[in-house]
């Protein structure tokens, strides 16, 4: 008899996980939700940077063509204009070249390694411009790889599908803040002037979002 | 090696944001290896910038552009040298990777058992970065800064008012900051410094003392 009872009862949690939006402020930490499967079209480029540090042309010719559009779309939303972010976009492509044996397959993601890399070449050139401050040679100096590369810093690819819901679950201010500064690059004086806000606000804000995207990556605070 | 002390979220964030220095990004990335919860933090930042990669809408590029990249590709494929043995000082301290390959001077002598040794950084408007070893029981002088300092501990310890830090521990002071680090008995302390700025010394002693200190 109880035991028939006991059949009817939905698992512990299973009703308040119900009630729950996706959105709920409240959530379990992510890492507690069942995981969407990732979508099959995805573009797995991990390989393809093993492939090229072997000197597989090919791979890289891919790697470009799914790659280098989009680098050259995220240096255009920072403001770079279109001819200089294309041949930025290739600089960074040929980094990729020259660096694909400091790639670590295991765990790293891939755009996000990439990513870094043209954020780097980004910083470096804009840093050498202002060093110089001299009449443009040639389009691109021969900028070296300053900035340290974080190799030892990135997400695997499991948690960066993580943190993809976490982003989901900020608010839509929060998640602008985050996009200006981690996407864009942009200092906080500037994200204040683009969102008329004061300085203050946009670091409050970003504290916020990064207060919240820890809580729901289950992390330590 | 367990580490107490952290970057602050505003640096972390500055950071994996690429709005610091060259030199304060050292010494971040020196913690980072040390820190396993910090470089799990600072990755989940960076994988935010390759998500958005990821899903932006990609703007074509010039016919042609493919070829033209393919045709500077270096004949040669990079290798991947072996492992460098890494940098020694005298001190026999292991440096941190992320300073392989940096131009690294000579030790300086400071002051009575302070030695320091720059580290050199492309960047003229950036931090200056320095290694600084201290012996055993040390008292640094009493100071403030004018700009910001940023510390990680090589070996070795050192304690002020905001409380013991060893290998791996991170300690940040600016202009609010006064404080007199003392170098824990027992070992040499050295550490990674980036500061932008400089020391001022504090007290009657200090403003004696300071046109002749040099950091």
């Amino acid at each position: 008899m109880l035991a028939t009872d006991n059949r009817r009862v939905a698992p512990r949690g299973t009703l308040r996980r119900l009630l729950r939006s996706p959105f709920n402020r409240d959530g379990p930490p992510i890492s507690a939700m069942p995981q969407p499967e990732p979508p099959p079209t995805a573009f797995d480029a991990s390989p393809l940077i093993v492939a090229v540090a072997r000197g597989d042309r090919a791979a890289f010719a891919r790697l470009f063509e799914h790659f280098a559009p989009r680098i050259k779309a995220m240096l255009m939303r920072t403001g770079l204009a279109p001819q200089r972010a294309e041949d930025l976009a290739q600089e960074t492509m040929l980094t990729v070249w020259r660096k694909a044996h400091l790639y670590n397959p295991e765990g790293a993601s891939a755009p996000a390694w990439i990513f870094t890399i043209a954020r780097n070449r980004r910083i470096d050139v804009l840093r050498h411009d202002r060093l110089e401050a001299a009449p443009a040679g040639d389009a691109l100096p021969d900028a070296t790889d300053e900035s340290p590369l974080p190799d030892v810093a990135l997400a695997s690819a499991e948690d960066a599908e993580r943190l993809r819901l976490a982003l989901a679950r900020l608010s839509a201010e929060q998640l602008k803040v985050v996009t200006l500064s981690f996407f864009e690059s942009r200092p906080h004086s500037e994200i204040a002037d683009m969102l008329g806000i004061p300085l203050g606000t946009v670091k409050s804000r970003l504290r916020l979002a990064m207060g919240r995207l820890r809580d729901l990556l289950g992390e330590a605070p | 090696m367990t580490v107490h002390h952290h970057p602050t979220d505003e640096t972390l964030a500055a950071h994996a944001a690429g709005a610091l220095d060259i030199g304060r990004s050292l010494v971040v990335e020196a913690h980072l290896e040390a820190c396993p919860r910090c470089r799990c933090w600072v990755g989940s930042l960076h994988a935010v910038g390759g998500l958005m990669l990821a899903d932006i809408k990609p703007m074509a590029l010039s016919p042609g552009a493919l070829d033209r990249t393919l045709a500077a590709l270096p004949a040669q494929v990079p290798v991947q040298s072996p492992p460098r043995p890494r940098a020694a000082t005298a001190e026999a301290i292991t440096l941190p990777r992320i300073l392989e390959g940096r131009r690294i001077g000579e030790w300086k002598w400071l002051g009575p058992g302070i030695h320091r040794c720059d580290i050199e950084v492309p960047d003229a408007d950036g931090a200056r970065v320095f290694l600084l070893r201290a012996a055993p029981g040390t008292r640094m002088p009493h100071h403030t800064h004018t700009g910001s300092e940023l510390t990680l501990v090589l070996s070795g310890a050192f304690a002020h008012e905001g409380g013991t830090y060893r290998a791996g521990d991170f300690d940040e002071a600016d202009d609010d900051v006064e404080h007199q680090p003392v170098v824990r008995p027992g070992a040499t302390c050295v550490c990674l410094v980036a500061m932008t700025g400089d020391l001022r010394l504090v007290g009657w002693l200090g403003r004696v003392l300071q046109p002749f200190v040099r950091i």
